[in-house]
Order: structure tokens, then C-alpha cells, then sequence
């Protein structure tokens, strides 16, 4: 029993390894598989476009440009032009378009197929053109190059369509995988795990993953895809020169690679600090009322200053290398253009050769494209990392709350527990909440049938626990519950709750209205049967008062109600769920005179003909119990009734003269 | 408060749905940037000078494309030069001078010598402006850098001071703001809030001046170098404005609604987290993920929707930039052809076109992050402007050390200034030492008597007075040094015990601390801790019960030694020891000192000097215990259904 705490430090323990989070993390994306197809697919196409987009400015430079500025001062009258240089020849020879050059690959024959099928004329002899003819082929390859940014941009919308579409049906899984696994871990999990945690697991980091996998991933895989298409492409056209290229593509790496873990551990300060500044401002507003009754403050708003201030450095420090890596990486990449525009130029002043390979105007225009495209995404990718290591930190967040085994569970073959009785027997029970520790020892009672036992002893001799161990909020260690002389581990727990009925010290109200509040007792309750049950509780008094009667909407914990309103709702509440077994610690909270009778009669009506377990801190409900259990130290050490446990002049006694001692004395 | 958003977005109509932004908030909002003068503009220095450095590569690129191509055509003219036959050289020569753009009449000889300096000085300038390329690249890096950093520094310092300013308004806004807000809704403005306003003005701010300066300086080369060129590209500056405009205005209705989505699921979800013991107590496990599955369906639908529009907007936005691009490409190529236009100006001028694209697509983002910043810096003005009900007033003087007579003189108060009284007519006094016990049902005045004394809140008419002072001619310091209070649920701080204890006297000793414990029946329980009183408590330290608290708050009273003590003297869930612990160390606080007290319990008012019983705002009676339970009706009520009601008991027993 007990064992989240356990379970939670093993959590802590296990090595966390990303490629398996990213593993179980992808299981969710299978349903949607044809999604992350479309999705790849676009992708493909899109980057494809992209990548041909520089080839096709280059064969413009190469097929209508440079021989014109060749031609139009060589050409003599129909004669064969006298100045026909490397450079010249290199651009021809560069321009695959021409109609008796043979496609070297796929993207070329696409383009020509492309051009054959829009009826546009390739050149036949790019060196002897008119400019008439010229400016018509520019605009033909330039009307390819738009249909090529129209494929581009749409596919590439489409994909961010395919992966938003896809992410969002994962994340609406994962929260409601989150959502039920949540309700079938035990009270005790809540009791040891802060409610904000378990919040932002399924709303933040659920949504980081979210947008990590349909964004981040998407634009890495697509700027992986983008990188190394371009370096084949570059590779293919000229070694040498692609080298020259991408030298400066290591150094953006490793300067992305130390900034981005300088700027992590900084971050990971900022975000110490910045919980120090949360906490200090929730402790100080929440409790604004004291220190003002204290005069303190004066004090306050030194501390809170010292607090903000280290937060502030400690982001100053941060902001150091985030700032940092932006222009470090364009500055690389202007190196980089320059490097290709320096090497580029001068193998054109050399004679048209780098390497040994042929060197055109047009190549060095595409090459130049290429390091544009080619920089980009490395620098993008270096901002998504970020995105992505935070989601598989955000899904090893989820998986570990997936992974809490509930230690409380049906047992396989559990049977419905059918119409009850009414007789609880706890049988030799011990519990522990911390093994070795003992909450219960050897606990033995039982009540019959419509009887009221009451449950009295000091501050942690074990009353809340006797009263959770019968819902099966918490398992024993030893020993058995059993009603109408049935383990509770061998029924449904659903079925056995439903035999149950609980009124809370502290009555939670959902921020909906009056009638559904009750009606969350049982909820085909008609609302004829919700206002008797409200009337049965005398809550129907001050209902009646609320501005808009049984359908006001009541606040966050029901805002809005005093104390001893919220009390009579749980009472009604409980009164509509109509349960055999009903379990109850009393309010303690101070209530006026008058709502304090009303419950006390709500109260003795709602427990008449059940069995009811109650927690007690009211004298007429002590004296009106079929049996009282005095509680100490987890053991039952008197019981009995009222009147026979004074007479014994026991620890109840004790406990009793010294609340009224003084009392008597008065009287005396 | 996540509730109550739901609410109103159910509620809220869309006409309503955006309200105004009120005047003077940016100019507000950046005087706080002002506050580090010189150091505000450092990062608009560096912006410009980045800028600068950033304009100059593409005419950089240009120089270099141009050296190329001058190099290549001279290299070639001079080899096409030797292959002309000397007889045609007189003819070729002017078409080859028309074409080099060389006036006419320069001799073979003169232009041999002019394409060999050409062709021998351009590997030299390409190598020049590859260098000055890579050092603008430096200067630029550098001053961008510095411009980051120094925006993000200057953002940082001026989230310092509001969050500062908001902390110390919320610590002195008097109790009756406190009434109207929640925690948790001062938090999101010092933190969420603050972090927007931040953000725009670290990052959005500078952008936007960025992205003006880039924009203009653009625009002004592009002109200067290319009007023909730049007349039939510029169409997409309109046309990309408009498309953001377009969607700007679908998709925010959009984003809305998903809000409201956001915060409904958010409403379920925190209910059924801290509501889980009903949830599960009732089985009403599977009603409740059904709710969060339809909950979390129609949000999935919302968000599809958005993606839906996006999936226009990105390909629409970057096919108008490529088409921006295409048109240079077609106007400039023909340009070429026509030879009108070198390679290298073309080249230039796509680069600078890049230019014009960068600031268009920064501008959407930076229009959004200013709506959102301004309405964050509008929320937190608006708490620094709240006005404090209760505050010194000019000239008050410090409250002497008083004897502790506490005067109500026909004390009326409403709560927010209007409305039915809470009270009506107050008065009464209480002598040095007495001890005054409150007595009514919730909602008659009892606390509000109370919250009066320390002026947490002034009276509507009439006025209290404490040994003849007015509270209002006094400072609240001074006044509420001399008032010990101990309410009925005790707020403990994270520190030690100790702290706790020495909270309103934090220059106690050790021994004062302990003395005060130990007449608050404290001492002894915190001796059984391992560490005592360095015990650390709050919330991440050891768990205290009720009663320890209250304990630790009787010990914090006692150490103050006020003259005049406020308490509520109900014990909630405490067991019967604990409480009668608690009762010993009350009656000792209460010990020679004005004391007022919301009775709970019959000892407390029947010790009493003075009971006072309250109804609906007014004193019904007053007097001592055997006169009131005589001659006072609604006194023996209370007296009967409330504490008598269980005192009969041990007359049972014995």
C-alpha cells in the first residue's frame, strides 16, 4: 500500500535514454501514419523545388545572359563571332537547356520535359540569339521558376497542414490517455505530488511535444533533407568548389552546438531563480493581510527586491549567449558567400577552371544561391533543437506520470458488488503510509447495519485513515475490510463506491451551477429529485436566495458560499447519491448559530438508517452514536457509548473533561 | 480564476470581446526604459551601425561581380584583339569601344594598356572586396551582437522595476483591494504580465525601429540604384502588407475562441485534480472523461482551424517574396539583354530585395507582441494606480505608547462605499485591560469591529479613536506596532520556526523567542523537532498541525507585547488536548491587555469585561454574561443553541 513515493524515486532513478522516449513518443504518431506520409511527401517535393530553384537562375545567367553580353559586341554582320572566349564557352557548354544537350539528371530532365510540354522553345545555339529570342527564353524559365515557387510554397504549407493536423490528434490522445490514467491513481499519489505539477504536465508539456513534433521536427527534417540535397547537388557540379563552399558549415555547427549548451546551463539558473521570485510573490500576496498586520512590509519589499534581482542577473547571464549565436552564425554565412564569390571569381579570371573543372558566371550565381539556402537551415535547426530537447524532456515528464503504476486496482477476476446491507467489519487491519511507520495496528470492529459509529482521538492517531481504507482510497497491509462480509479487494471499486456515500471536511464545489453541484451525487437524478434532496439537507433555504436560484453558477471552490452553505450542498449531495454506507468528517470550521442547527438536523436525517462512519467534533453527534472508537496512536484503545466510556474515566474521559472542564467550574 | 474565465467567455459577446487599450500606456510603458538614459539607447547605436554594416554586402557582392566580369571581358577582348586581322581593325575598333563603353577615338593602344591594368588589377579587387565583405560581416556581428544583448539588459533592469513596484504596491494596497483580487491574478500580472511587457520592449521595440530603419534604407538604394527595376518589383510591399492584414483580422476571432477552449479545459482538468477524493468517492470517473473528451475534441477542432488558415497564409506570404524575386530576375534579365544593367548590379539588387523581405515578415510578429504588451503593461499600470483606501495622511504623527482604551464613536462602514451597512451606528468603549468578547451570527459586524482597530479598512461615518487618537491622524506603522493579532487560520512563512515567530519583531533574541513560546504552550513542541526551532516550515518544510500553527501564532502576539489584542478564539480542527493547550495560552496573552475577541467559546465569554452581541451591523446588547443572559433575549439564544447547547453534557455525566 502506499507505495507512490516508491515508485516516483525509481522514477527519478531510471536512466532516461531520449532515443526510447522519441521511440514511444512516435507510437503515438501510427494511427496517423498517412499523415506523416502526405507530410513526407510534400516535404520531398517542396525541398526538391527549392533546391532547383538556384540551377534554374543559373542556366538563365548561362543560356540568355553571358552570351549576350559575348555576342553583342563579337557578332559581326551574320559573320562567326570573333571574340568568343573561356568564359563564353563555359557558359555554353553550362547551359543544359540547350536543345542538343543531354539531361545529366532527373531534375534537368524534369525541367525539359517541363519546357517541352509548355511548347517553349529551348535554344538551340544559346551563343547566337537575338535579344528578342533571349528575352523570351528568360521569361519562359522564369514563368518554370514560379510554378516551381507555387509547388514550393503550397506544398510546404500543405505539410505544415499534414503535421499540425497529425500533432493535434496526438495531443488530444495523450491528454485523455493523461486524464483517465490520473483518475485511476490512488488519493495517495495526490496526497504526495503538488496539484500544479500534475497540471502543467498535461497542458505545457503535453503541448510542447505538440508543437515539437509538428513543427520542429518537421522544419529539421525538412532542413536535413534541404542540407544534404544541396551538398550532393554542389558536390555533383564541382568538388572542389562545393568544398570551398561548405568549409564554413563545420564551424557553424560547432559554434551552434557550444552556445546552444552555454545558453541551456543558463538557463537552467534562470529558471531556479525565477521559481524563487514565483514563490515569494504567492507566499507574500496570499498572506499580504499579515505582514501588513505586522508592519512588515517595509522588510517584504527588501527581500522581494534581492530575490528579483538575483532572477535578473541570472538572466542577464543567459541573454549573454542567445544573443550571441544569431550573429555569430550570419556572420559565417557571410564568409561563406565570400569565400564562394572570391574562389568563384577568380577561377573565371583563371581561365575558367577550378580543379580542373569547367567554371561558368551561371555556376558561381547558382553556387551562390546554394550558400544562401544552405545556411539557413542550419541556423534553423540550431533554434528547433532547443525545441525538440525540451519536448522529449516534456515527454519523459508524461511518460513518468504514465508509467506510476496505481497501486490501488482491480483485481482481475473483481466482482460487482451487488445491493448491500450495510454490515463494515475491519478485521485485524494495520496500515502504513511509509513502510515501518504504522498508522494502524490490529484494528478490529464492526457495525451493523444502519448503525453510526463514531470516530474520536488526537491529531494523527489514525481517524482519516480508518475512514479511506473502506472506500479503498488506500489498501491495508494487513488484515481485511470487508462489507456484508466481502474483502473490498474483490469487488469493483466503482461498484463499491457506489454503496458509499462521503461528506468531506472541506466540501469542493464545481464551477458550474447549484443544481449540477448536487446532481454530481448521481447524475440521472431528475431535478425534481435534486430539489427534494436539497430541501431534505435545508439547503434549499438559502438557494432559493441566490440570484438565479438552483442555476447559479458557483466560483472557483465554489467562491461565493460561506463555509457552513458549502457544507449543506455536500450534504444534499450525498443525500442524492442515497448510499448505505455513509462516511462523514465533520466540519470543524466555525458556522453561525443558526446554519450550525441546520446542519446538525441535515446531518441526523442523513445519517438515520444508514451505516454511517463519522469523524466527530460535535458533542450531540458523539452522544447519539451506536458505538464510539477512541482512537490512539492507530490503535483502538476504549469504545463504547457515550455514557459507559465516561464512566470508565479512560482516555476519554481525559479528553473529554478538558474541553469542558472549565465549563464546570463556571457552572460550579 | 480559471473558472471564472470560462464564465465570461460564455457570457461575453463579441462586440465586447476587444476592449480598448486606454491612452498613454506605450509612452508609459517605455519611460521605464528611459529611467537608464544612456544606456536605453546603447542598443539603437549598435542597431544602426549593424544595419549599416548589413547594407554594404551586397554592394560588396556587386564590386566583386563586377571585378570578375570586367577581368573576364578584358582578358577576352585582349585575346580577341590578337586575333583580329589588322585590316579589319579600324572597323571592329569602334564596335568594340561602343560596347566597352570607351569614349570614341581612343587608340588600340590606349585601350590595350586601360584592359591590362583591368585585367592584371581584378583578381587584386576581388580579393579586396572579399576581405571588406568578411570585416562588414565582423562589424556587423559584433554590433548586432551588442545591440541583443544590451536590449535584452535594458529589458531585464526595467522587469526589475515593475515587478518591484507591483510587489511593494500589492504589500501596501490596503485590505479592501485585497477583497476584490485574487492571488492568483496579482501573480499573473507580476510575472506573466510583466514577462510580455519585457519582451516587446527587449526584443520587439528594437526589432521594429530595426526593421523601419532596414526598410527605408532599402528602399532609398533601390531607388537610387535602379528606379526602372525597383518600380516593377515593389508591387509586393503593398500586396504582403495586406495579406497579413487579411489574416490578422481572420485569425484573431480564431484565437480567441481557442482561448476560451483553453480555459474551459483548464477548468475540468484543476477541478477534477483537486476535486479527485468527490470524483472518485462518487465514481464519476467515466462522466468526467467523457466531459474531458469532448473538452479536449472541440479544442483539437479550434487549433485545426488555425493550422487550416496557416496553411494559406505561409505559402502565400513567401510566394509573393519569391515573386518579388522572379520579377527582378525577368525585368533585370531583359535589362541585361538590352544592356542596360551589369550582372552585378542584378545580383546587387536581388540581395537588396532580400532586404525589403526581412523587415515585411517581422512586422506581423512585432504588431502582435505590441497588442499583447501593451494590454499586459495596461494591467499592471492599472494595479500601480489602484488607489489604497487606507494610507497615512500628510502630517500623521507616530502613535505614543498607548494605555489601550479603544473608543468607537458612532461607526458606520460599507464595504467597496456602497450598499447596505455592515455597520450602523457603532459605538462603544473599552477601558485599558479589558477584555471585549464579540458574539453574533456570520455576517453581523463581528469582523469588521475587529478590522477596524488595526485600520485595515476606515469607517464609512464616524470614527475610532485609541487613548483619544483618532486611527486616521496616526501612521498604520506606528499604530500596528501596538496591535497583536492572532486570526483564526495562521499563515505560516517558508523559514525557520524561529522567523515565524519573530515575524513582526524580527530583531528578537533568542531568549524573547523562546519565552514567547513557551507561554504560548509552543516551546515544547518545537523542542521535540530534531533541529527545534530552526525547523524549517512553510511550503517545503515539515507539515505543523493546526494547532501547532495556531500556537506558533499566539507565540508571535506575545513576543510583540501589544497593548491592544485582536483574536478569533476558535480552534478549528483541533482534537480536545490540543485545544485546551490552546486555551491556557490564550487566557495568558490575554492577560492585562485591551483585548478583543470573536467568542467561540463559553469561558471566553463569560471572563469577559464586556460582551458585545451583534445583529445585522448593530450592538443589540452589551454587559456582562449573568446581566445579558437575564435580560437579553437574542443573548440567551446564542448563549443556548450555540455553547450551551453541548454544555449540558457533563452535568449528564456527573
Amino acid at each position: 500500500m502506499f507505495n507512490t513515493r516508491a515508485l516516483l524515486d525509481q522514477e527519478a532513478l531510471k536512466p532516461k535514454k531520449t532515443s526510447e522516449t522519441l521511440g514511444r513518443l512516435a507510437a503515438y504518431f501510427k494511427p496517423f501514419w498517412y499523415a506523416l506520409l502526405l507530410a513526407g511527401t510534400f516535404v520531398i517535393i517542396a525541398t526538391w523545388a527549392q533546391v532547383t530553384t538556384p540551377e534554374l537562375t543559373g542556366q538563365i545567367v548561362d543560356c540568355y545572359l553571358t552570351p549576350a553580353a559575348a555576342a553583342s559586341f563579337g557578332g559581326g554582320a551574320g559573320g562567326q563571332s570573333p571574340i568568343v572566349g573561356a568564359a563564353g564557352e563555359a557558359a555554353q557548354s553550362n547551359c543544359w537547356l540547350a536543345s542538343d544537350a543531354e539531361p545529366a539528371n532527373t531534375t534537368q530532365r524534369i525541367i525539359k520535359g517541363a519546357f517541352t510540354l509548355a511548347n517553349f522553345q529551348a535554344p538551340a545555339d544559346p551563343a547566337n540569339l537575338t535579344n528578342a529570342e533571349r528575352i523570351t527564353g528568360l521569361g519562359q524559365l522564369i514563368a518554370i521558376l514560379i510554378v516551381l515557387f507555387v509547388i514550393g510554397s503550397f506544398l510546404t504549407g500543405l505539410t505544415f497542414f499534414s503535421m499540425s493536423w497529425a500533432g493535434q490528434h496526438v495531443l488530444r490522445d495523450v491528454r485523455a490517455q493523461l486524464f483517465s490514467h490520473m483518475h485511476s491513481l490512488p488519493i495517495g499519489y495526490y496526497a504526495e505530488n503538488e496539484v500544479g505539477d500534475l497540471m502543467s504536465r498535461i497542458t505545457n508539456d503535453s503541448d510542447t511535444i505538440q508543437q515539437a513534433m509538428s513543427f520542429a521536427l518537421v522544419n529539421v527534417v525538412s532542413g536535413v533533407l534541404l542540407l544534404v540535397w544541396i551538398a550532393y547537388n554542389m558536390l555533383t557540379k564541382n568538388v572542389q568548389f562545393a568544398l570551398l563552399s561548405m568549409a564554413i558549415a563545420p564551424l557553424m555547427a560547432i559554434a551552434t552546438i557550444w552556445f546552444s549548451e552555454q545558453a541551456r546551463k543558463a538557463f537552467r539558473k534562470t529558471r531556479v531563480e525565477m521559481g524563487s521570485v514565483n514563490a515569494n510573490l504567492q507566499e507574500s500576496i496570499s498572506a499580504v493581510r499579515e505582514s501588513q498586520a505586522f508592519n512588515r512590509a517595509e522588510e517584504n519589499i527588501e527581500h522581494f527586491r534581492a530575490t528579483n534581482a538575483a532572477n535578473r542577473d541570472a538572466n542577464v547571464r543567459a541573454v549573454a549567449f542567445t544573443s550571441a549565436l544569431a550573429p555569430v552564425l550570419e556572420a559565417l554565412s557571410y564568409l561563406a558567400l565570400a569565400i564562394v564569390t572570391v574562389a568563384g571569381g577568380l577561377a573565371l579570371l583563371n581561365g575558367s577552371t577550378l580543379g580542373g573543372a569547367v567554371v561558368s558566371i551561371g555556376l558561381v550565381i547558382t553556387f551562390l544561391g546554394y550558400v544562401q539556402r544552405f545556411n539557413q537551415p542550419i541556423q534553423q535547426i540550431a533554434v528547433l533543437w532547443g525545441n525538440i530537447q525540451s519536448a522529449v524532456a516534456g515527454a519523459e515528464r508524461i511518460f513518468g506520470l504514465l508509467d506510476v503504476v496505481p497501486s490501488i486496482q482491480d483485481k482481475p477476476n473483481a466482482k460487482v458488488m451487488g445491493a448491500i446491507e450495510g454490515k463494515v467489519e475491519l478485521d485485524n487491519v494495520s496500515a502504513e503510509y511509509k513502510p515501518g511507520e504504522p498508522v494502524l495496528r490490529n484494528v478490529n470492529f464492526y457495525a451493523n447495519p444502519g448503525q453510526t459509529v463514531a470516530i474520536v482521538g488526537p491529531t494523527g492517531a489514525g481517524k482519516t485513515t480508518i475512514i479511506n481504507l473502506i472506500p479503498r482510497f488506500y489498501d491495508v497491509t494487513g488484515g481485511s475490510v470487508k462489507i456484508d462480509g466481502t474483502d473490498v479487494r474483490d469487488v469493483t471499486q466503482e461498484s463499491l463506491r457506489q454503496q458509499i456515500g462521503i461528506v468531506l471536511q472541506d466540501t469542493f464545489l464545481f464551477s458550474t451551477t447549484v443544481m449540477e453541484n448536487i446532481r454530481f451525487g448521481r447524475p440521472q437524478a431528475t431535478d425534481e429529485e435534486v430539489i427534494a434532496a436539497a430541501k431534505l439537507a435545508h439547503a434549499d433555504g438559502f438557494i432559493e436566495r441566490l440570484p438565479e436560484k438552483y442555476n447559479t453558477v458557483l466560483g472557483e471552490r465554489g467562491s461565493g458560499l460561506s463555509q457552513g452553505q458549502r457544507q449543506l450542498l455536500a450534504i444534499a449531495r450525498a443525500a442524492l447519491a442515497d448510499p448505505r454506507i455513509l462516511i462523514l468528517d465533520e466540519a470543524t470550521s466555525s458556522v453561525d448559530t443558526r446554519t450550525e442547527r441546520l446542519i446538525q438536523s441535515a446531518l441526523e436525517k442523513l445519517l438515520a438508517g444508514r451505516t454511517s462512519f463519522v469523524i466527530a467534533h460535535r458533542l450531540s453527534t458523539i452522544r447519539n452514536a451506536d458505538v464510539i472508537l477512541v482512537l490512539k496512536a492507530g490503535e483502538i484503545i476504549e469504545r463504547g457509548k457515550h455514557a459507559e466510556l465516561l464512566e470508565k474515566q479512560g482516555f476519554y474521559y481525559d479528553l473529554y473533561m478538558s474541553q469542558f472542564k472549565k465549563q464546570e467550574e463556571m457552572a460550579g | 480564476m480559471q473558472a471564472t474565465q470560462t464564465r465570461e467567455g460564455k457570457r461575453a459577446k463579441p462586440a465586447a470581446a476587444r476592449p480598448k487599450l486606454p491612452k498613454g500606456v506605450f509612452p508609459r510603458a517605455v519611460r521605464y526604459l528611459f529611467r537608464y538614459k544612456w544606456e536605453a539607447a546603447l542598443p539603437y547605436l549598435f542597431l544602426l551601425i549593424a544595419t549599416l554594416a548589413q547594407l554594404a554586402v551586397p554592394r560588396l557582392i556587386r564590386n566583386m561581380i563586377e571585378a570578375v566580369t570586367q577581368g573576364v571581358v578584358a582578358t577576352q577582348v585582349l585575346e580577341g584583339l590578337q586575333n583580329i586581322p589588322s585590316a579589319f581593325m579600324a572597323q571592329a575598333l569602334p564596335r568594340i569601344l561602343e560596347f566597352l563603353n570607351y569614349t570614341p577615338g581612343t587608340t588600340q593602344e590606349q585601350l590595350v594598356t586601360q584592359l591590362t591594368v583591368d585585367k592584371v588589377s581584378a583578381p587584386e579587387a576581388l580579393i579586396r572586396a572579399g576581405i571588406f565583405i568578411v570585416v562588414f560581416a565582423v562589424l556587423r556581428g559584433l554590433f548586432a551582437f551588442l545591440q541583443s544583448y544590451w536590449a535584452e539588459r535594458n529589458s531585464q533592469s526595467v522587469s526589475f522595476d515593475m515587478r518591484n513596484e507591483l510587489y511593494a504596491k500589492i504589500q501596501r494596497l490596503s485590505f479592501s483591494y485585497h477583497d476584490q483580487n485574487q492571488t492568483g491574478q496579482l501573480m499573473i500580472r507580476a510575472t506573466d504580465d510583466v514577462e510580455k511587457v519585457r519582451l516587446f520592449l527587449g526584443q520587439g521595440l528594437v526589432q521594429l525601429v530595426g526593421a523601419v530603419v532596414l526598410l527605408s534604407a532599402t528602399l532609398l538604394i533601390l531607388f537610387t540604384t535602379n528606379v526602372q527595376l525597383a518600380l516593377v518589383t515593389l508591387w509586393i510591399l503593398p500586396v504582403a502588407l495586406a495579406l497579413f492584414f487579411i489574416f490578422g483580422s481572420i485569425s484573431q476571432p480564431l484565437f480567441m475562441k481557442l482561448q476560451v477552449r483553453l480555459a474551459a479545459l483548464n477548468t475540468i482538468l484543476q477541478e477534477n485534480l483537486a476535486g479527485i477524493k468527490v470524483v472518485k468517492a462518487f465514481t464519476r470517473e467515466k462522466s468526467e472523461q467523457r466531459k474531458f473528451g469532448e473538452s479536449v475534441n472541440t479544442l483539437m477542432d479550434e487549433q485545426i482551424r488555425i493550422a487550416r488558415i496557416f496553411t494559406f497564409l505561409f505559402p502565400l506570404v513567401f510566394l509573393v517574396a519569391n515573386l518579388g524575386q522572379a520579377t527582378t530576375l525577368n525585368a533585370g534579365g531583359q535589362q541585361i539583354i538590352a544592356g542596360t544593367l551589369s550582372l552585378g548590379e542584378w545580383q546587387e539588387f536581388s540581395l537588396y530585395l532580400i532586404y525589403l523581405f526581412i523587415p515585411l515578415a517581422q512586422f506581423g510578429f512585432i504588431i502582435s507582441q505590441f497588442g499583447q504588451a501593451m494590454a499586459s503593461a495596461g494591467r499592471i499600470f492599472e494595479i500601480l494606480d489602484a488607489k489604497s483606501d487606507v494610507t497615512d495622511k500628510p502630517g500623521a504623527l507616530a502613535l505614543p505608547q498607548v494605555k489601550g482604551e479603544v473608543h468607537f464613536e458612532d461607526v458606520t462602514f460599507r464595504y467597496f462605499g456602497g450598499g447596505e451597512p455592515v455597520l450602523d451606528g457603532v459605538s462603544f468603549t473599552a477601558l485599558p485591560g479589558q477584555t471585549v468578547a464579540l458574539l453574533g451570527a456570520t455576517g453581523s459586524g463581528k469582523t469588521t469591529i475587529i478590522n477596524l482597530i488595526p485600520r485595515f479598512y476606515d469607517p464609512s461615518e464616524g470614527r475610532v479613536t485609541v487613548d483619544g487618537h483618532d486611527l486616521r491622524d496616526v501612521t498604520l506603522e506606528s499604530l500596528r506596532a501596538q496591535i497583536g493579532i492572532v486570526l483564526q487560520e495562521t499563515t505560516l512563512f517558508s523559514g525557520n520556526i524561529r522567523d515565524n515567530i519573530a515575524f513582526g519583531k524580527p530583531e528578537a533574541t533568542q531568549a524573547e523567542v523562546e519565552a514567547a513560546a513557551k507561554a504560548a504552550a509552543a516551546h515544547e513542541f518545537i523542542m521535540s523537532f530534531p533541529q527545534g526551532y530552526e525547523t524549517s516550515v512553510g511550503e517545503r518544510g515539515t507539515t505543523l498541525s493546526g494547532g501547532q500553527k495556531q500556537r506558533i501564532a499566539i507565540a508571535r502576539a506575545l513576543l510583540l507585547n501589544p497593548r491592544i489584542l485582536i483574536l478569533d478564539d476558535s480552534t478549528s480542527s483541533v482534537d480536545l488536548q490540543t485545544e485546551s493547550h490552546i486555551q491556557a495560552a490564550l487566557d495568558q496573552l490575554m492577560q492585562g491587555r485591551t483585548s478583543f475577541v470573536i467568542a467561540q467559546r463559553i469561558s471566553t465569554v463569560i471572563n469577559a469585561d464586556q460582551i458585545l452581541v451583534m445583529d445585522k451591523g448593530k450592538i443589540v446588547a452589551s454587559g456582562k454574561h449573568a446581566q445579558l443572559l437575564e435580560d437579553n433575549e437574542i443573548y440567551a439564544e446564542i448563549y443556548n443553541s450555540q455553547l450551551v447547547g453541548d454544555s449540558d453534557a457533563p452535568k449528564d455525566a456527573a
